[in-house]
């Protein structure tokens, strides 16, 4: 019997094509049962698992421009496979990475929240969950049973959907098959993306458009070969699965620190 | 026997002994542990089987098909239909909310009778029974009176059956006031009518183009079809093709064009002329296309020559006059250019003069009719119902003239003027309005400067509202016939405007109705059928369903299957028949005024003194600002910190104005308006021309929910309208403000 | 027991010096100490009895609360009556979710009408089936929310058995009692039917133990074949969650369960 090979999913985000609409965040909260409040415009409180954030260049009229830039959870490898930043501080194993899938995982019930993955990630991608889920009266009907509402007290982040991982095998073991097509699992903010700027895929995967479109050098902790490609902070060695491609080069620029002397381009304003 | 102290704790000491030997302490400990893990109130979704049911989303003119997700008869997600010719699978974040407003606590759930003042929020629930036969003694009162014609009726769309309905009942009871909320598509209707002598929606060829010139287009901040023009806006990433972005403020899309060129807020249609001065000096112009097929050319190439020359043009603009010829020459020169106009997501209709302006400049480039250009384009004609049957009263009454003036003789090509509303009602000219039927729109919240509207509705005796949400206009009405949303009933909806291809899709119940609400096709059927006579008989059909179902004929089938019928793109390529004018030719003459096309700046409200700078509104499609309802809390929760900070909203202001005036980032201050004024909080933001303020659309709702209500302020409240003398329409584009510390 | 009787001579002895009324008060408390070092052992004994009754009889008996199924059901039967054993009720969907416990749809394609004598079909066909109700079934193996199980994987791809996790099930006349623990809400099949949590079957308990005693069992079977899989490595995984002890070696640079993730069986 023939098993199968070790998939490392990953994104990849065209930042040229991005809109800033903001339907990638609303997909996931939609999909993934994420509580709202009546005030949600204290953004560190504010559980969203994608988040779109907003770039400037902090050039002065009319020279200044605007990036958008969603970030979902960056699914870290780390140095050595599975050596994420979160995985290696939490206390409860209620985060963990998985080798068959590269995602790294996440049990609200087992976490007790101490937050240490939230101070210990790069990326902002983790939330804390400061008051319970309430949902008017009525509207918990569109809950989705596939992913557990969170309680008061956890941590949560973006999963890549795994649900959809599961329920797409689960429709492949009907088959008798155990391989998933490209297409079988994808994430609910590529595939509602109006501007077609997520791609979601098998980075292992040659066939698979993201793989395609930055050319993930196995040598190097999968840094892109694409040179419009980056991944954020990479020089801090999280090993990253989200890329992102931009053809402004201040965009490039911004997806990581540099030293004074070595960033020609002013550095980027960030907002919110 | 006696217990001492000794054998008390024996006793202890062995019960412990016991207790620890014994499962009670781990157990309980585990399942405390559990119980802390899953708190009781913390919800848990009920699985089953998943179904999918194919629909289309009518919450915004975009007409989106969507797949909602089902586990058993519960609704649990929208997705975008992969397959549909609009959207493909994508969809945009308002449509992803719909389920927060399928199910949200705001909803109307019975049919609502008025018990104390307008907009004091008392209600009486009544019944269906009761409501529809109120409806009808007032009706019929008003009928036998002779007043038929002061019965108005207000309806967010004119196209698809449940409009035709509207529309049907209003001619056979004998009333011409039909209106539609107006938008850019008037604004092209009628440039269409003027210049090319049809009747007929724009259609664009977004695939072919590759020069898209757009005045103030907000191609991806809600322009027309949302979803479908950011897939048509990275479509065109990949083929190469240029999006020139001309707007006062950095938009998303300024920001994702390949140029942002910044203009004085108002001079769209000096530019454009200002380009064709350029294209025609420099015959760059289709010359073929102009010898052929226009009219007035060389009236019209006068005017250009002399009044609009590069340096006239750039003291105008703000745009250098080298800018200017660099931007006619590649417009001119690509293979397939086009311009369009419509400030915005497109909601608010444009002047027609600069509408009309940067039309000439798809005809000097040969766009008209052609590849990658724009087409004249009919709507589909599938709605065939038997001749309505006018008594004397219907026909007595349709004679009477439109309360709005659309279609009189200062405004002869004009369909719909609600702007003009207002002003008719309070002066009562030329009748006084008895009473307005609303559905699905809210012109008490989208109309610019709300305050004389609510007094203009103060003088109709009695107002009813179609509304599935207490909305502004809803809580100003005297009765409540809540329709069943869009996931809930059967409704065709035909293509968004801007396609070229054949479509309709079909709205179908994704879930059972959730409240005791009814369709307003089925409400309108049984009014007619409550008056009797020839009101009866013009609508024969039991209900809105087999109304529907017979209209539709052998598409019935396919569109219940696929979600939408689709037919080959049409596009009409042959010039000789497209120009239907008394010359038979393109017009650069408007044969109303029997002048030639020219700028013809529409001046906004204010004096330069007391208010020194100048207010724009600007669309951001995570505020909903093209829909009838307000942001659902998903979308709202999206919103930048730098738009939305708890409930006060921020005005974007030119880091170099602010200094001048001092202020800083944050601070609260009170932005005033000859109109009105509201506090707001400063942002500072490169991306917009000094001395210009932008506020968002969308914002400062009340009575929508407990997310939304009283976030910001409605910057419609803020900004009068400017009627355009040509179209009778509101081409406002702002207003003048200042901003004072408070 | 002759040291303890000398003890005491000694003292008796010893006592002789004293006066006599210290005598009489060391006799008695000799005499009370000897009486209550019984005591305390009975005193003992009883509150180790006692509580042990608690903990072993009257606990479990107030932790859990008894619950009626609606109606009774005979699966010894049924399973005569159907071509495909246990799945022609709980059968898979096509899009590979297992759908339980069967919905009134289902029921009503034999029982339309009342087919017997029986007073549970009849009370079902006229409260339920006439009345288009679904019978609101407790479902004994109904695991908690955060809980994802794909019965897919364990049936169709590694072609188990129902009876292995269910028991014998299918042979029951008459439904048993549910029972339901009060402080978590889950039924006492899932968290095992020992209050002590021994288990004869590897029906008798669904915790993620019992899963990862499973696992262990078929990983060391895999390994032994020498073949490294994900689904191996999975498995090693959660017993290194469940048991960390129990993996004598430590893998490589593991970080948490070494590999495969939570995801695989929450959600």
């Amino acid at each position: 019997m023939k098993y199968n090979k070790n998939h490392r999913f990953g994104m990849v985000i065209d930042l040229d094509k991005c809109t800033g609409c903001g339907s990638c965040m609303v997909a996931c909260m939609a999909e993934n049962n994420v509580p709202f409040r009546k005030d949600e415009s204290n953004k560190l409180l504010s559980i969203t698992w994608m988040r779109v954030f907003r770039l400037t260049n902090g050039e002065p009229f009319p020279k200044t421009d605007i990036c958008y830039l969603p970030r979902p959870c960056m699914q870290c490898a780390g140095q050595h496979e599975g050596h994420s930043p979160c995985v290696s501080v939490c206390p409860a194993t209620a985060t963990d990475y998985g080798i068959e899938t590269g995602i790294v995982s996440q049990i609200y019930t087992r976490c007790f929240g101490c937050r240490y993955c939230m101070a210990s990630c790069p990326y902002h991608s983790r939330y804390f969950n400061w008051w319970d889920p309430i949902w008017p009266t009525g509207m918990e009907k569109y809950l989705s049973p596939n992913v557990s509402p969170r309680m008061r007290g956890v941590v949560e982040k973006c999963s890549f959907c795994y649900h959809r991982y599961q329920l797409a095998k689960e429709k492949a073991f009907m088959e008798k098959r155990r391989e998933l097509k490209e297409s079988e699992y994808q994430t609910a903010c590529a595939q509602a993306c109006p501007a077609n700027a997520i791609t979601f895929g098998d980075l292992n995967n040659p066939d698979h458009a993201v793989h395609r479109m930055v050319n993930p050098d196995p040598k190097h902790g999968g840094r892109p070969k694409n040179p419009h490609a980056v991944r954020l902070l990479e020089r801090l060695g999280t090993n990253p699965k989200v890329y992102y491609l931009s053809s402004r080069n201040w965009i490039r620029q911004a997806g990581d620190n540099h030293l004074k002397n070595e960033a020609k381009i002013k550095k980027p304003v960030h907002h919110g | 026997m006696k217990i001492g102290r000794r054998g008390f704790l024996s006793f202890v000491i062995g019960g412990a002994a016991g207790t620890a030997l014994s499962p009670l302490p781990w157990k309980l400990m585990d399942d405390t542990s559990i119980w802390t893990q899953m708190w009781p109130w913390t919800p848990v979704p009920e699985d089953g089987e998943a179904s999918y049911v194919n629909s289309v989303c009518t919450l915004c003119p975009g007409r989106c098909g969507i797949t909602v997700r089902k586990i058993e008869d519960r609704a649990v997600k929208i997705e975008g239909m992969r397959g549909n010719p609009v959207n493909n699978g994508g969809i945009c974040l308002l449509g992803l909310s719909g389920l927060q407003l399928l199910y949200g606590p705001t909803r109307i759930k019975s049919p609502l009778k008025r018990t104390g003042k307008r907009g004091q929020g008392k209600w009486d629930r009544i019944s269906w029974k009761e409501a529809v036969s109120m409806v009808v003694e007032k009706l019929g009162d008003l009928r036998s009176k002779g007043r038929a014609h002061t019965v108005g009726m207000i309806s967010g769309s004119d196209r698809g059956t449940v409009p035709h309905l509207f529309e049907r009942f209003l001619t056979a009871y004998g009333s011409p006031n039909f209106f539609r909320m107006p938008s850019v598509r008037d604004s092209y209707e009628l440039t269409l009518h003027i210049m090319q002598g049809v009747q007929a929606l724009p259609g664009f060829d977004f695939k072919n183009a590759d020069f898209i010139l757009s005045f103030g287009s907000g191609i991806i901040d809600g322009w027309g079809s949302p979803v479908r023009m950011m897939r048509n806006f990275s479509a065109w990433r990949n083929t190469g093709a240029k999006v020139i972005q001309i707007e006062p403020r950095l938009s998303n899309t300024a920001a994702k064009s390949n140029k942002w060129i910044p203009i004085n807020p108002g001079t769209e249609g000096a530019l454009a002329m200002g380009l064709a001065h350029v294209i025609i000096k420099e015959s760059l112009y289709d010359n073929g296309f102009i010898a052929d097929y226009a009219n007035g050319f060389d009236e019209w190439k006068r005017l250009v020559i002399d009044k609009y020359d590069p340096d006239s043009v750039a003291a105008i603009t703000g745009i250098d006059a080298g800018t200017i010829v660099a931007l006619a020459r590649s417009f001119a020169n690509a293979s397939n250019p086009l311009a369009i106009c419509g400030r915005g997501d497109g909601t608010t209709p444009v002047g027609l003069s600069d509408c009309m302006a940067v039309h000439a400049l798809n005809a000097l480039a040969g766009s008209i009719n052609n590849k990658g250009g724009i087409f004249a384009v009919s709507d589909l004609d599938y709605i065939h119902w038997p001749e309505i049957e006018m008594d004397a009263k219907a026909a007595v009454g349709m004679q009477h003239e439109r309360l709005d003036g659309a279609g009189s003789r200062k405004y002869p090509n004009s369909r719909y003027l609600p702007n003009r509303l207002p002003e008719a009602i309070l002066s009562e000219t030329p009748y006084p309005l008895e009473s307005l039927f609303i559905a699905g729109v809210n012109p008490l919240y989208t109309l610019m400067d709300t305050r004389p509207i609510e007094k203009a509705f103060e003088k109709i005796p009695f107002v009813v509202s179609f509304s599935s949400y207490m909305d502004e206009t809803a809580q100003r009405a005297d009765l409540i016939l809540p329709n069943h949303i869009y996931l809930e009933r059967y409704e065709d909806v035909p293509r968004p405007i801007g396609m070229l291809q054949p479509l309709i899709s079909l709205a179908k119940p994704v879930v059972e109705p959730q409240l005791d609400t009814k369709h307003a096709g089925d409400v309108i059927i049984q009014m007619a059928k409550g008056l009797g006579g020839s009101l009866a008989n013009s609508f024969p059909w039991e209900s809105y369903y087999s109304c529907l179902k017979e209209t539709l004929g052998e598409k019935w089938e396919i569109m219940v299957e696929k979600g939408f019928w689709s037919g080959s793109e049409s596009m009409t390529k042959n010039l000789e028949t497209s120009f239907d004018t008394v010359s038979g030719k393109f017009e650069f003459i408007n044969p109303d005024s029997g002048s030639a096309v020219q700028y013809k700046p529409v001046a906004v409200e204010g004096d330069r003194k007391s208010y020194p700078l100048i207010l724009i509104p600007y669309d951001s499609i995570r505020l909903a600002p093209n829909s009838f309802v307000g942001d659902p809390p998903f979308a709202i929760k999206t919103v930048d910190d730098s738009v939305l900070k708890h409930n006060d909203v921020f005005v974007e202001i030119n880091p170099k104005t602010a200094r001048v005036a001092g202020l800083r980032e944050g601070e609260l201050v009170l932005l005033s308006t000859p109109i009105g004024a509201g506090k707001v909080r400063i942002h500072l933001f490169e991306g917009i021309i000094p001395g210009i303020v932008a506020l968002p659309r969308g914002l400062g709702h009340t009575g929508s929910d407990d997310y939304l209500d009283g976030k910001g302020i409605n910057v419609n409240a803020l900004i009068g309208p400017v009627q355009d003398p040509d179209s009778g329409m509101d081409a406002a584009w702002g207003i003048r403000a200042k901003i004072s510390k408070v | 027991m002759s040291t303890l009787d000398d003890h005491a001579k000694e003292m008796i002895e010893g006592a002789a010096h004293e006066t006599a009324a210290s005598q009489s008060t060391e006799g008695t408390i000799q005499k009370q100490d000897k009486g209550a070092g019984g005591t305390i052992i009975l005193f003992f004994i009883l509150g180790m009895f006692a509580s042990l009754i608690i903990g072993w009889v009257i606990f479990p008996k107030l932790l859990y609360s008894k619950k009626k199924q609606p109606i009774d059901f005979n699966h010894a039967f049924h399973v005569t009556q159907v071509d495909n054993g246990c799945e022609s009720c709980h059968f898979f969907r096509a899009d590979g979710t297992f759908s339980g416990v069967p919905k009134l749809d289902q029921c009503i394609e034999c029982h339309e009408e009342i087919q017997g004598i029986d007073p549970n079909e009849i009370k079902f066909v006229e409260d339920y089936v006439s009345k288009g109700r679904e019978v609101p079934w407790l479902i004994y193996s109904k695991q908690p929310d955060c809980v994802f199980f794909s019965h897919a994987a364990h049936i169709k791809s590694a072609n188990m058995e129902c009876v292995t996790c269910h028991g014998h099930i299918g042979e029951s006349k008459s439904l048993k009692v549910y029972e339901q623990n009060r402080i978590t809400g889950y039924s006492r099949d899932i968290w095992g039917e020992s209050i002590a949590g021994f288990k004869k079957n590897t029906w008798d308990r669904m915790k993620m133990d019992d899963c990862a005693e499973c696992h262990q069992k078929e990983s060391a079977k895999i390994e032994k074949r020498g073949i490294k899989t994900p689904t191996n490595r999975l498995i090693d995984d959660i017993v290194h969650v469940v048991s960390p002890w129990a993996l004598s070696t430590v893998k490589g640079s593991s970080v948490q369960t070494e590999r495969d993730a939570c995801f695989v069986c929450h959600k």
